[in-house]
């Protein structure tokens, strides 16, 4: 008896001990700091309806009502599953009970017909305007009236733009929502907003219906999360080194090395959602000639791109969509790779002959081309490389640097560019018209790419699919067009990596989405 | 002194217009365009072409000027088109952090900044000389972005004294004063030793030395004294740069700021902030030489007789 109850005095004397060791565990046990990706600094609102340039916090602030996993797929969030007609005309979504919004507002049917319609007039009204109306089937089942068939809906229904706020706290806060307060449903409730400065988030204790992408369905295990803005990379690393931030959103490649290089620090690197190519402006001379194009498509070297100035980090780009779309999966014939013998060629025939210099010329013009560019380590590095290897096939290209926020205005000239090194961030095949549609020359169809048939194309790829499998057919004959005629050179697929501090943080092995952000952020704990 | 005061302010009436001018244009006229920073991919043209008129940037660039101004004569530095808040309150915002850092930069400066030069002139040709000489080289031609760098990364990550960067705590504030101050304490030096050692020179001085008194106390009592007339105009000049004189160092540090404020939307193109931020800083410079040279009216009559 009495050591029964002597064993009972030291289990209670333990028990007491860890709960008093809690009591008195540090405040910040559960805090972290991450640093947000260089894309996504400078966010001005956290108003999904409204806002054109969003960042982390605003997924955290705000549940969707699908999610994307890392393979493209579509997974429940405030929806829990949803039917489409087999003739694209109306979509019905079933949604997820007992969901409140942080002011307490519950999240019902209501809520989607009031919001939808929010969109009009907003610079985001392209991502609804095929829906014709919201029927409220019952308090948690909402038919959406389509106008016309948008296999793209549930796309665009997973992007940050269709976060959905509490109605009662938008219509109330008016233009200042997302300024002074953002109240959404999502895992973490905003605290303070420095724009340009960092976001305080505080947990949403109440929240348990996180997407089946996190193993942890709610509440999150950070409680307060700070998103800091560090303009200057080599501040954001040493921040990390020195452990005043706890991870990095986004890496530059040039400083994975000396990330890897700390035993504390950690680096995770997944597929990337950019690519680099080389738009060729088909309105001017030479570049009017489809054998000159061809001819300069085909002297880019990405395998030597990848290995000299990537240190072997990212894919190579064969055509214009980054790899893991389905539409970037073409008949290989139409994909772009290096060949030197063929590029030489195919110069030749188009009477482009190699001078005494080695630069080709034709009835005395030299092949002297404008290579733009813009600011940054990484665009001056791969031009400097596409430029030598156009000169390996007697192409002079002229490098001119230009300032990132002037120079869409210089390809609005339309005709004082040649080539140019870009790269774009975007994970939806509808990229190409953006780039290559005849309604938009000069910038963003830096190509002045007009073409009838790929016009045609288009209009079928953009608004005359009905199905998801119609949409990525026709965007693959669209994409395999546009190729054919060698607007452009594909370059380079840049990985995307984040670090962390090991020491503080316990981050899953498998990243959830295509970026890291709400559901692998459910499972991040603080050490 | 007050008619002096009033003719230098009314004076700074067409410069001010000047400046208005050439801020407004200079912004609007180099390439770029703040709506490609509001558009979102897919938008169609009719969009873009709906956001131009929206902000009147399809109006004649005289008449948009005029707009600007007028809301300007009434204290209306307009809307941010980017970050979607009125200019004023972006800029109250970030002044505070901006005056706070420069203001200590420029005590640093000048507190520093005299004693090094005094002590430099009080041993003329000395190992102490050559010393405040050389750090003066070094404290004028480094960059002030590079230099903010080797203070991260000695006295943040290799000591670990100080943090990185932020503006969380006081201790924050240190970096960044002394990358800015070591600049200004090179100047303030530089022209206190130069003046003192002229100063040194006069007849009333050698008449002291011949009076009896020490060298010492020649030097720090009586020529220190008439050799701050100059230190003073220079630092006159610099009150301006309290505010703007941080602009990359705001960066490398990651801190708020209105350079920070003002880096941010001139890559965005965000002509309301970029004019709202330019006029702050060309008023202070205004002002602050405007102080200057009240304070060197005060000091030296000459110079009020040459506005007359």
């Amino acid at each position: 008896m009495t050591s029964i109850n002597c064993s009972v005095r030291l289990l209670a004397l333990a028990a007491a001990g860890v709960c008093s060791m809690a009591a008195f565990a540090p405040a910040w046990a559960q805090d972290a700091t991450f640093v947000l990706n260089a894309r996504e600094a400078g966010s001005p609102t956290y108003n999904p309806i409204k806002g054109t340039k969003l960042n982390i916090a605003n997924n955290l602030i705000f549940d969707r009502m699908v999610m994307q996993d890392a393979d493209q797929s579509f997974h429940g969030q405030l929806a829990e599953s949803w039917q489409a007609a087999p003739d694209g005309m109306s979509w019905t979504f079933k949604l997820r009970r007992g969901v409140k919004f942080h002011d307490g507002e519950p999240f019902n049917a209501k809520v989607i017909e009031w919001w939808i319609p929010k969109y009009k007039g907003t610079e985001n009204a392209f991502m609804v305007d095929a829906i014709d109306k919201i029927i409220v089937v019952d308090d948690y089942t909402v038919r959406f009236q389509m106008k016309t068939p948008d296999p793209s809906l549930l796309l665009n229904m997973a992007t940050s733009f269709m976060g959905i706020p509490s109605p009662k706290a938008y219509e109330a806060l008016g233009d200042k929502f997302g300024v002074t307060a953002a109240v959404g449903s999502g895992p973490f409730k905003l605290a303070s907003f420095t724009v340009g400065q960092q976001t305080k988030l505080v947990r949403n204790d109440d929240y348990r219906w996180a997407s089946a992408l996190s193993t942890n369905r709610g509440p999150a295990k950070i409680k307060n999360l700070t998103l800091r803005e560090i303009p200057d990379d080599s501040t954001a690393f040493l921040e990390l080194k020195t452990g005043g931030v706890d991870l990095l959103l986004g890496v530059p490649t040039d400083f994975l090395p000396r990330i890897e290089a700390e035993k504390s620090l950690k680096v995770v690197t997944m597929p990337g959602t950019e690519l680099f190519y080389m738009p060729m402006n088909t309105s001017v001379v030479p570049l009017t000639d489809i054998k000159v194009r061809e001819a300069i498509a085909l002297a880019v070297n990405q395998k030597e791109i990848l290995a000299s100035i990537f240190g072997g980090l990212g894919l190579e780009a064969h055509n214009f969509l980054v790899s893991s779309l389905l539409e970037a999966k073409i008949n290989p014939k139409f994909n772009i790779s290096f060949n030197a013998e063929r590029s030489r060629k195919l110069l030749d025939e188009a009477g482009w002959a190699v001078g005494a210099n080695g630069i080709r010329a034709k009835a005395g013009t030299p092949l002297t081309l404008k290579l733009w560019t813009q600011n940054g380590t990484q665009f001056k590095r791969v031009t400097e490389v596409v430029q030598a290897q156009l000169k390996a096939i007697g192409v002079n290209a002229e490098i001119t640097v230009h300032d990132p926020a002037s120079i869409n205005a210089q390809y609005r000239k339309k005709t004082e560019h040649q080539l140019a090194v870009r790269a774009y961030d975007y994970t939806n095949a509808d990229i190409i018209d953006w780039f290559f549609s005849a309604a938009r020359m000069g910038y963003p169809n830096v190509s002045m790419f007009n073409d009838p048939k790929a016009e045609e194309l288009n209009l079928k790829a953009m608004k005359q699919s009905r199905t998801w499998e119609e949409r990525v057919t026709n965007f693959k004959a669209y994409h395999e067009y546009v190729m054919s005629q060698f607007p452009f050179a594909p370059i380079y697929q840049p990985t995307q990596s984040f670090a962390y501090s090991q020491t503080r943080l316990k981050v899953p092995d498998t990243i959830r989405g295509i970026k890291i952000a709400t559901q692998s952020i459910m499972d991040i704990e603080v050490r | 002194m007050l008619n002096y005061a009033i003719k230098r302010l009314l004076l700074l009436v067409p410069v001010f217009l000047a400046v208005s001018v050439v801020i407004f244009m200079i912004i609007h006229l180099v390439p770029g365009d703040p709506i490609d920073n509001m558009i979102q991919i897919g938008s169609s043209p009719e969009q873009k072409a709906a956001l131009i008129a929206r902000y009147g940037l399809d109006q004649p660039l005289l008449l948009q000027y005029g707009v600007w101004l007028r809301n300007l004569l009434r204290g209306d530095l307009g809307d941010a088109m980017i970050l979607r808040r009125p200019v004023f309150q972006l800029i109250a915002e970030n002044l505070p952090h901006s005056l706070r850092l420069g203001g200590l930069a420029f005590l640093f400066s000048t507190v520093v900044g005299i004693a090094t030069g005094a002590l430099a002139a009080l041993f003329k040709d000395s190992w102490i000389d050559r010393s405040v000489m050389a750090l003066i080289l070094l404290g004028s031609t480094l960059p002030s972005f590079w230099l903010g760098l080797l203070m991260i990364m000695v006295f943040a990550v290799q000591l670990e004294w100080f943090p990185v960067s932020g503006a969380r705590s006081w201790t924050a504030l240190v970096l960044p004063v002394l990358t800015i101050g070591l600049h200004g304490v090179a100047l303030v030096a530089r022209v206190t030793r130069a003046a003192m050692l002229d100063i040194g020179r006069r007849d009333f001085v050698l008449m002291l030395h011949a009076k009896g008194l020490s060298h010492r106390r020649i030097q720090l009592q009586h020529v220190l004294r008439h050799a701050l007339l100059p230190v003073v105009t220079i630092l006159s000049l610099r009150i301006g740069w309290i505010v703007g004189g941080a602009v990359t160092i705001e960066f490398v540090f990651a801190r708020p700021g209105l350079g920070s404020l003002l880096i941010t939307s001139l890559a965005q193109r965000d002509y309301p902030v970029v004019q709202g931020c330019l006029l702050m800083l060309a008023m202070a410079v205004m002002l602050g030489t405007l102080l200057g040279d009240l304070v060197q009216a005060g000091m030296d009559p000459r110079v009020r007789d040459n506005l007359r």
